[in-house]
């Protein structure tokens, strides 16, 4: 009995367990209302998504009720929209009027109804799509544009106004990604411009109600543009040629004006180009005498930079006491280069440019020029000597300094000369001397290296000792009451020097400078073979120097001197002139003059040494 | 208001010209049109700010409570499909949207103060402007109505009776409402406009 019973049971359970599986049927699941829209605002469309259909065949149904009433209505039309659709035609459809839909699904165990859904047809308008898209090229005017028209969904009614519809396009290039779009408002036409030469576009357009969706994109509407390259070719011609045309102008504009520019926009920096300061005694020098070689006086600054601006030209060499002598000792080879130097008043007494006399630029390769200048320039060195030490003694004699220069080291090549005016020299050891003395003053050696003569080396001795290492030390003792007493003495060494002939030019000859100024100072340019100074004018920066022109035979120093304040001077100059090779337009002074304006340039000066009295040691 | 009455005196003017009227009728209409379509952007932008402010499970209780409720201005027949409107006649399409805008004057003041102030004040205008194109079109043969106009709707305290409890249902209400009714003077403006224009092409 249990046997059986359990036999049945299994039987049972085996028979029908499959079938229940299989049959297991149940209510529909419940539907969902997807969407509901209206074309053109005077029909509608609901759509529904069906649930599980439990097994069974399911039936679905679309109930609503309007505001406003409590009466249920079923759909009207379930097959014009579709699967699970119920279409509401334009008598069912109300406008502003609240619908309650909801979708009943049935099938034999149940039914179960979804969520109702309140639409208003007027919000829930999304028309069809614009049609008739046209998409023309128009080429009227050199570039061409594309012109968009369409129409409007022709169930929309726009015509009577029920419904107002605004319109989008959008624009690519065929193997672009990116969309261009263009609100175009109202109107059913638009104009794209800025098109790439024969590229081909895809335009699409639609439209959105004022209170709604945006329609689907209309089909793509293919156009191509044609090729107007050539049009942009020529512009682009025009346009580089034209470009290329100024550039070239501005380039020759530069290139002329580089230089200016240059200044302009680089200014050149002043290099240190200190007057009387000797690099190459700088760089020469010992430490400790590093200091020394700073030692440089109140140098008037001048307005010339040129190297041979510096030099003395003329000298005038002031011998107060001995101007008979003086005179009557002209220097015969009176090479003064009397080239258009005027010597004033007060030239005589320095007419070296003191400032000169040391050389910044040592060595340079215009030492051979100068050679004879160094000469009287070492007159004025001596002079220049004293001025610095006045600057610091705050001396104020008439005399010259005496440069009690001992004590103090002064940086004038002039000292170089001191031990000369012990020495008679041949003219041609005087020319040698010169040559050394100027070398040595431009080089700062002591032995110019091929030129030393016998004469030179006692003196050089003495230089070496004066001079040190490599900067001038004014000689003490005897050497330098001559040398620092006020201009009598280095008058009287001039005279002495009688073989000196200052006022022999050299071989070379310097010209002129052109604009010789009424300076009392005068560069040294040279010292002839003549032993004449040749002074070259410099430019005064104040009363106190004159430049000097030349020594004269009378030893006197012949300073030029711009102007006519040394017309009175004319008649020394007939005399000296004589010894001049070159007649020049500068008038020389006489050495009274001179004794006297080198007193007020002593006086005037600050400190500065007369170069006239140092120039003229080595002459004599 | 007053620029418009100066339209419309120069109209009346220029009555003697045939297209002046038209002209001068077809740019109130633009005007009223555009006033309209401000008033129910305005209407619409107040109602999803005020919809996104809710919470969500009162939003769901909102869908009941429109289905149960109605508008103040239920009252007012007006032509609820295409149909209906095109058979109107212009001036019944206006008078209808006057009564409308009309109907609106006093529920919308109790709005809150930033839809008041901005509402009122245009729904005023618009009404002008509508009276104005009634009086262009009549052209002397109706007289308008003005007594409908006293007509107010049985309900006009309804909203000002309600409690501060049901405060957010009826400003729902009165939101949704207010853009229905907007949208529906739209409609009727547009089409009136497009009506009396000269083209049959009414689009631009």
């Amino acid at each position: 009995m249990r046997k059986s019973l359990g036999m049945t049971l299994l039987w049972f359970v085996l028979v029908f367990a499959p079938r229940a599986e299989g049959t297991r049927y149940s209510p529909p699941g419940k539907p969902t209302l997807t969407r509901c829209r209206s074309p053109e605002k005077e029909t509608f469309t609901c759509w529904w998504e069906p649930g599980s259909d439990g097994g069974l065949p399911t039936t679905y149904a679309l109930y609503y009720c309007k505001e406003n009433s409590d009466a249920v209505h079923e759909c009207p039309d379930y097959q014009t929209a579709g699967e699970n659709s119920c279409f509401f035609n334009k008598n069912d459809t109300s406008i502003w009027v609240n619908y309650n839909i909801t979708v009943v699904a049935t099938n034999a165990l149940g039914s179960s109804f979804s969520d109702p859904v309140d639409i208003d047809v007027v919000y829930i308008v999304e028309p069809n799509p614009p049609e008739r898209l046209t998409v023309t090229v128009m080429e009227d005017t050199s570039w061409p544009f594309l012109r968009v028209s369409w129409e409007p969904p022709h169930k929309a009614d726009t015509r009577s106004g029920w419904i107002t519809l605004i319109y989008e396009i959008r624009v690519k290039l065929e193997q672009e990604t990116e969309w261009e779009m263009h609100l175009a408002g109202q109107q059913k036409m638009f104009n794209i411009f800025s098109l790439r030469s024969g590229g081909k576009y895809l335009v699409q357009v639609r439209c959105k109600p004022d209170q709604g969706f945006w329609s689907e994109w209309s089909p793509a509407s293919q156009i191509k543009v044609p090729e107007y390259f050539h049009q942009e070719k020529s512009v682009w011609l025009l346009v580089t040629v034209f470009s290329a045309f100024i550039f070239l102008i501005l380039t020759w504009l530069l290139h002329l004006n580089s230089r200016s520019l240059k200044h302009f926009i680089l200014p050149p920096v002043p290099g240190p180009k200190i007057k009387g300061f000797d690099n190459q005694l700088l760089k020469n020098c010992k430490s400790g005498e590093v200091f020394s070689t700073l030692v440089v006086s109140d140098f008037p600054p001048t307005a010339s930079s040129n190297y041979e601006d510096l030099l003395v030209e003329y000298l005038e060499v002031y011998v107060p006491t001995e101007q008979e002598q003086l005179e009557s000792k002209k220097l015969h080879n009176g090479c003064l280069k009397c080239e258009g130097s005027t010597s004033d008043s007060d030239s005589g007494r320095g007419s070296c440019d003191s400032r000169t006399l040391l050389l910044d630029k040592c060595g340079e390769a215009k030492e051979d020029e100068r050679q004879k200048d160094q000469r009287s320039a070492g007159t004025d060195a001596e002079r220049q000597q004293q001025g610095w030490e006045g600057e610091a003694m705050a001396y104020a004699h008439e005399d010259m300094v005496s440069p009690d220069i001992s004590g103090g080291r002064v940086k004038t090549w002039p000292s170089v000369f001191s031990p000369l005016p012990q020495f008679s020299l041949h003219p041609q050891e005087q020319q040698s001397s010169l040559e050394m003395a100027k070398q040595h003053y431009l080089s700062d050696s002591l032995f110019p290296p091929g030129s030393t003569t016998s004469y030179f080396t006692q003196p050089v001795h003495s230089i070496k000792e004066v001079l040190g290492p490599s900067y001038w030390e004014f000689s003490s003792g005897s050497k330098q009451s001559d040398l620092l007493h006020p201009h009598m003495p280095s008058c009287r060494q001039l005279q002495a020097h009688s073989d000196v002939n200052i006022s022999r030019i050299g071989r070379k000859e310097v010209p002129p400078p052109a604009g010789l100024q009424s300076t009392e100072y005068a560069d040294i340019q040279r010292v002839t073979q003549g032993e004449t100074v040749l002074v070259q004018p410099k430019m005064p920066q104040g009363e106190d120097y004159s430049k000097v022109k030349g020594v004269d035979r009378d030893n006197m120093l012949l300073l030029q001197r711009e102007g006519m304040e040394s017309d009175e001077q004319q008649e020394t100059n007939g005399s000296k002139e004589d010894s001049c090779t070159s007649p020049t337009v500068t008038t020389t002074k006489k050495i009274h003059s001179a004794t006297r304006i080198r007193g007020e340039m002593l006086l005037a000066a600050n400190g500065y040494v007369d170069t006239a009295t140092i120039c003229s040691q080595p002459i004599q | 208001s007053n620029c418009k009455r100066v339209m419309f005196v120069l109209s009346l003017l220029s009555v003697g010209v045939s297209s002046q009227p038209i002209t001068d009728g077809q740019r109130l209409f633009s005007i009223a049109v555009s006033r309209v379509q401000h008033l129910h952007l305005l209407a619409q932008r107040f109602l999803s700010d005020f919809e996104s402010s809710l919470q969500a499970e009162e939003q769901h209780q909102l869908n009941k409570i429109f289905l149960q409720d109605f508008c103040n201005s239920d009252y007012i027949i007006s032509p609820i499909d295409k149909h209906e409107t095109q058979r109107s006649s212009v001036l019944k399409l206006l008078s209808i949207s006057y009564r409308l805008v009309e109907s609106w004057e006093f529920p919308s003041r109790s709005l809150s103060g930033g839809l008041r102030t901005q509402i009122s004040s245009k729904l005023s205008e618009l009404k002008t402007g509508i009276l104005l194109l009634i009086r262009a079109s009549q052209d002397g043969t109706e007289i308008f109505p003005d007594s409908s106009a006293l007509q107010l709707a049985p309900y006009g305290n309804y909203y000002q009776s309600l409690g501060p409890d049901e405060s957010l249902k009826r400003t729902y209400e009165l939101l949704a409402c207010f853009k229905k009714d907007m949208h529906k003077v739209e409609t009727y403006l547009t089409v009136a406009k497009c009506r009396l224009s000269p083209e049959a092409n009414c689009t631009l």
